[in-house]
């Protein structure tokens, strides 16, 4: 060890420093809290999502992003892993969107960091996610005449790839939680129950802190495999695209998801993942980066057992011992951060879309 | 026939290509030297050196050429636009394209490609290879990538076992892929022609209707100017005044496409949004004397690969040869969009009737009997790891 105990005094000195240490640092974590107001301008949200649900902006104008972020489904896919492009699967669960906006990292192994603009190209342009290239889908756009009248409205001028990737983060800060009975303060007895676990005994609030329940960061809990990734050559083929695109090298042979080790190439970070916002699991099940647990039950069992198994696990985790009634407690607090669904039309567009695209008329005529 | 002197470092460039390209030997001719080479059999097609052909390649290729899995979603490989029951090309007047999408240019046919030093209609790739990679990366075409084609080839075991005979990778590269299509293509070439067989001793091969439609060919007509030596193509890049695609001034798709083209390739803002034909070999050169010129495309097997021209404008043979008996107009008298470039070897021919029907009999002996294909069955997905492989791996984390 190195330490050189001289006397039980000082050994018993030296635990009581570090409780002290742990004690001041679990006071540091930020506490939960309402989700600050974003500001959204109305007619570039309309704009976008117009653009959000529409499938011409995917290369083969079969998929939009509301495919895999289906407002029905808590603006997810309620089945462990997303369907990814026609042709092939995906490998990890597709996150809610719902308070995409309040978060600085995206993605479960946080490769963007940045912002949703650079998010939104990303999810449009990637192969095995929307494969379109972004040119044929800006004239697309300046096609349908609804969109060169809702471009100008919005203040963008002529439709552009730049426009559209500042009109669907628009949109998005539109999708933020309402009603959740933990901001009305309409919670039951048994969910304040579980809100003191969850700040205390459970010890979720280490990494699920802060207005989203969520500290951004990466941490490995050992999730299991979900081997679907690999038994299915659907699956299997985007996550080796994903995997060759990124640089993780030996990504052939890969047979677990690296996770955070994409954005460190550190060793360290693998199988580690960014910690989800809390907000909206009553729409969203399965859980976890790759849809492995199915219900809130199980996610709370899991964290009760210490996590699952991983040499490079988190040593935050440890069997909680929490009994039935305070799991059950647990739950009912984890439920009351969700609220309404927003599937109406104040989210939802419902204006449709044109069965085909009109024809430029004068066409030899006209400026493009 | 009239000598155009501005032409001839491309027709001695042409010569030495025939010459190199077929094995064939100029013919003696008391021509001067500014004359096009003469039409001649098709000899082998060129092998490069660094994609030699073999049994195991080309069986690779033939499958992978047939296999949509190479596609964007799956959908879409390099048969499906070029059919070999619609002349290995596509018989519209554009490609189909990609799901979602309509193509701006008119399919070319497989058939004899091998020939070619300068793929699709403004020779912007110089090689099989090349151009096939292009074809299955372009948005309106193939719309795929690397990534997802390599994580593809690597799941269809029977590839991963083909490449690794052919090529020597553990796992299939993409790169690799397409040279094994190239292989593959370059087997579909047709040398047993009408005109072969004439031109090779058989004065029987031809009818008396195409023997003098030779002569128009190579006198009245002034074809041979362009269509000369063995590919009946000199590679050249010409503006003969075929009109741009009539579907853009119509069709909404269509329209987006060939903005999303003319973006895409690199014109200024000006010409983005002003011009309204296909520039052609101007993306090659981006000089505006290149605006609306397309490489001579060989006459070879033409009969299977109508429409014809880059714009796929014509229906029939009959519709070309009255395009250029009046000095390049289509019959609604529509041109091209850049008529300054056009080029001077194009004006009225004043053909007959009749010479007109032997210039088409004679142009359809540069067609042999249709090639046609089955698809071969294409090997399936399997996963690469067991279910046990994957519970002991997470048993070691």
């Amino acid at each position: 060890m190195g330490v050189r105990v001289t006397s039980g005094h000082r050994l018993l000195a030296a635990m009581i420093g570090i409780g002290m240490v742990f004690g001041a640092q679990a006071a540091k974590v930020p506490d939960l809290g309402p989700l600050p107001p974003i500001k959204v301008n109305k007619a570039k949200a309309e704009l976008g999502k117009r653009l959000f649900f529409d499938k011409r902006l995917s290369g083969n104008a079969a998929i939009a992003c509301s495919t895999c972020h289906d407002p029905k489904q808590g603006w997810t896919q309620n089945k462990p892993l997303s369907d990814g492009y026609p042709g092939n699967g995906h490998f990890r669960n597709s996150p809610t969107l719902v308070n995409v906006a309040h978060k600085k990292v995206w993605n479960h192994d946080g490769r963007i960091g940045t912002s949703l603009n650079d998010m939104t190209r990303e999810m449009i342009t990637e192969d095995y996610i929307m494969n379109m290239d972004m040119r044929i889908m800006q004239e697309r756009i300046k096609q349908d005449p609804v969109y060169l009248e809702m471009f100008k409205d919005a203040g963008y001028g002529e439709p552009s790839n730049g426009k559209v990737r500042k009109a669907i983060p628009e949109y998005l800060k539109s999708l933020t939680s309402r009603n959740a009975p933990f901001d009305t303060g309409k919670m039951s007895a048994s969910a304040k129950k579980g809100m003191k676990l969850f700040k205390g005994k459970a010890g979720c609030i280490q990494c699920h802190n802060g207005p989203l329940a969520s500290d951004g960061k990466a941490y490995n809990t050992g999730v299991p495999e979900n081997f679907d990734i690999f038994l299915d050559p659907n699956n299997h083929q985007a996550f080796i695209s994903f995997a060759m695109f990124q640089g993780i090298e030996n990504y052939m042979n890969l047979k677990r998801d690296p996770g955070f080790y994409n954005v460190t190439l550190n060793k360290a970070d693998i199988g580690k993942f960014i910690t989800p916002s809390l907000r909206e699991l009553k729409y969203t099940a399965p859980y976890m980066h790759n849809g492995m647990l199915a219900t809130l039950d199980d996610v709370v069992a899991f964290y009760n057992n210490g996590g699952g198994k991983d040499s490079k696990k988190s040593s935050l985790l440890k069997p909680l011992g929490l009994s039935k009634g305070e799991q059950k407690d647990l739950v009912a607090f984890l439920l009351s951060l969700s609220g309404d669904q927003l599937t109406t039309a104040e989210h939802v567009w419902q204006g449709g879309y044109p069965a085909e695209y009109t024809a430029i008329k004068d066409w030899k005529n006209v400026r493009n | 026939m009239k000598k155009v002197i501005a032409f001839r470092p491309l027709l001695l460039a042409a010569v030495a290509g025939a010459i190199i390209a077929t094995g064939c030997v100029a013919q003696e001719s008391k021509k001067g030297m500014n004359d096009p080479p003469a039409l001649a059999p098709l000899g082998p097609p060129p092998i490069p050196a660094d994609n030699l052909q073999s049994p195991a390649k080309i069986a690779y290729g033939k499958m992978l050429f047939f296999d949509p899995r190479l596609g964007g979603d799956a959908s879409t490989g390099c048969s499906t636009c070029h059919e070999p029951d619609q002349g290995w090309s596509w018989a519209e007047d554009i490609s189909r394209g990609y799901p979602g999408t309509v193509h701006w240019r008119s399919n070319q046919t497989i058939i004899n490609a091998a020939y070619y030093s300068k793929l699709f209609w403004a020779g912007s790739s110089k090689s099989l290879e090349s151009q096939a990679r292009s074809a299955a990366r372009g948005g309106v075409a193939g719309n795929g990538e690397t990534g997802i084609m390599e994580a593809r080839l690597a799941l269809i075991p029977k590839y991963v076992e083909l490449n690794k005979k052919v090529f020597g990778t553990e796992w299939p590269l993409e790169r690799d892929a397409f040279r094994a299509i190239a292989a593959f293509e370059r087997t579909l070439v047709q040398r047993d022609t009408p005109l072969d067989k004439y031109l090779l001793g058989d004065k029987t091969a031809l009818s008396e209707e195409q023997v003098r439609g030779k002569k128009i060919f190579e006198g009245k007509g002034g074809c041979i100017q362009c269509h000369n030596g063995a590919l009946a193509s000199d590679e050249g890049f010409y503006n003969i005044g075929v009109p741009g695609v009539k579907r853009w001034e119509y069709d909404g798709l269509a329209q987006i496409t060939f903005r999303f083209e003319i973006y895409a390739k690199g014109a200024p803002e000006e010409m983005y949004r002003t011009v309204k034909d296909d520039p052609g070999a101007y993306f090659r050169s981006k000089n505006k004397w290149d605006l609306g010129k397309f490489r001579t495309p060989s006459l070879r097997y033409a009969v299977y690969t109508a429409p014809y021209m880059h714009s796929g404008q014509f229906d029939t043979l009959e519709d070309v040869v009255d395009f250029y008996n009046v000095g390049g107009f289509a019959a609604d008298g529509r041109t091209t969009g850049f008529p300054e470039t056009k080029s001077p070897l194009i004006k009225p021919l004043g053909l007959t009737d009749d010479e007109k029907e032997d210039l088409v009999a004679f142009i359809e002996a540069f067609s042999g009997e249709e090639i046609l294909m089955d698809a071969p069955e294409l090997p399936p997905y399997a996963a690469i790891f067991t279910k046990a492989e994957l519970q002991a791996a997470q048993e070691a984390k």
